[in-house]
């Protein structure tokens, strides 16, 4: 899940997918931006069937807190 | 549930108007340079739109549609019962730009006369009151002018907003009659998101003063506008319309019970080119009906449905067609239709 999770996360924000590590904080990316938000969050829908109130996302700050999103969200 | 139905009535015509001046967007650079705006086109996808003069309001562009839309269907003006005007850009706050547009199309005293005010699914919600209206008999043809000028209302100092919104104005005639088959209606509303896409000064809740008119930096982005100028956060709309547009579409096509390959055209809100992208490769539908107009006016909000019928339907829609309309935004307020039409006469856009 976190292979793939970095794999669409790189693809979203144009990114190559070796920059992007479990605890790395992606707002801080040099690339997010309010657009390519946009992209995470579509990304996230088409791509693992997520759908999130944006208070709940403004909450995750790393990409290990967007795979434990996608894990929790697929148990329940 | 607020799903409706309706038989014998539809739209018998259509017609435009926009304002004669184009904005070249990737030359649009009076506040931010063109490397920096190239990326936000890009992704929105509005190459041009066009701007309103000072002296042209959202009732001129519907004036200007309504009178082409009479005189080339030969329109008796008397016939007309019914004038709904849909905007967020009135003329006035007091009198009902709805008012004005009877006395100025010489329409008859006893015209029923109201304004509608939504935003983006207002066309939805102004045909299903057409409909209503003309369904409880009485009226026999009813008049729909949607308009907006919503460059008047956003900041070209705001990058978030300065490059997205367009002008322009339709009339649309709605009748009764036996050529029209069933059309259905989901609308719908929550009002909790309000804070999303607003202009929170200058009506009565915070009324216009000095302040509310002062530009102020409003980010750490550097951008600027007024508390009398709208502001919109793109990512939680967006967030919420891949959402909950789908899930709405899907509910009407099951209450209307028809197959999606019965629908000849659909047609989307024009918000940007990235969300109205998204949404047709996540309902999975077929480009080639899916007409679109971001490209050269922008979002005009309300209009932008009608608008990119008139634009892209002209003589496409000869005989029987079922287009699915959908729309979303400011409230949040948003909705789906199915509208048979048969017939449905298309006039050239007019400049103003």
């Amino acid at each position: 899940m976190e292979e793939k999770l970095i794999e669409a996360l790189a693809e979203a924000l144009e990114m190559d997918r070796s920059t992007i590590k479990p605890d790395g904080v992606f707002r801080d990316y040099e690339n997010y931006s309010s657009l390519t938000e946009l992209s995470v969050l579509a990304m996230l829908d088409s791509e693992f069937g997520i759908e999130i109130e944006m208070k709940e996302f403004d909450s995750l700050k790393t990409v290990a807190d967007l795979v434990r999103l996608i894990t929790d969200k697929q148990k329940s | 549930m607020s799903l409706l139905s309706f038989n014998n009535v539809g739209i018998s015509g259509l017609a435009a108007a926009v304002p004669q001046k184009i904005i070249n967007n990737y030359k649009h650079d009076l506040y931010f340079n063109k490397d920096d705006i190239q990326e936000v086109i890009d992704k929105i996808g509005v190459r041009e739109r066009r701007f309103a003069d000072d002296n042209t309001c959202s009732s001129d562009l519907c004036f200007a549609a309504a009178e082409k839309l009479i005189n080339e269907m030969n329109i008796d003006r008397n016939e007309i019962d019914l004038l709904l005007f849909i905007s967020q850009t009135p003329d006035y706050r007091m009198p009902a730009t709805s008012v004005l547009l009877q006395n100025r199309l010489q329409l008859s005293t006893s015209t029923i006369t109201f304004d509608i005010s939504l935003g983006c699914s207002a066309f939805l919600y102004g045909l299903s009151v057409a409909y209503s209206m003309l369904t409880a008999g009485g009226i026999r043809k009813a008049l729909v002018l949607d308009g907006e000028t919503r460059s008047k209302v956003y900041s070209q100092k705001d990058r978030k907003t300065a490059f997205l919104f367009g002008d322009g104005g339709v009339a649309a005639l709605i009748e009764r009659g036996e050529q029209y088959s069933t059309s259905w209606f989901s609308l719908n509303s929550d009002g909790s998101r309000e804070s999303l896409i607003k202009i929170p000064a200058g009506g009565y809740r915070k009324m216009s003063s000095c302040e509310t008119v002062t530009e102020k930096v409003v980010d750490e982005h550097g951008n600027i506008r007024s508390e009398e100028q709208g502001y919109m956060n793109g990512a939680d709309v967006f967030n919420f319309v891949i959402r909950e547009v789908p899930r709405d579409f899907d509910r009407l096509i099951e209450f209307a019970g028809v197959e999606r390959n019965s629908i000849d055209y659909f047609i989307f809100h024009q918000a940007n080119s990235y969300i109205n992208g998204f949404l047709a490769r996540k309902l999975r539908l077929p480009e080639e009906r899916i007409p679109t107009t971001i490209h050269k006016y922008g979002n005009t909000s309300s209009v932008s449905i009608p608008l990119t019928i008139v634009s892209e339907l002209s003589g496409k829609l000869n005989g029987q067609k079922r287009i699915l309309l959908s729309g979303f935004g400011v409230g949040l307020t948003w909705g789906t239709a199915i509208i048979h039409l048969n017939d449905c006469f298309i006039g050239d856009i007019v400049e103003v």
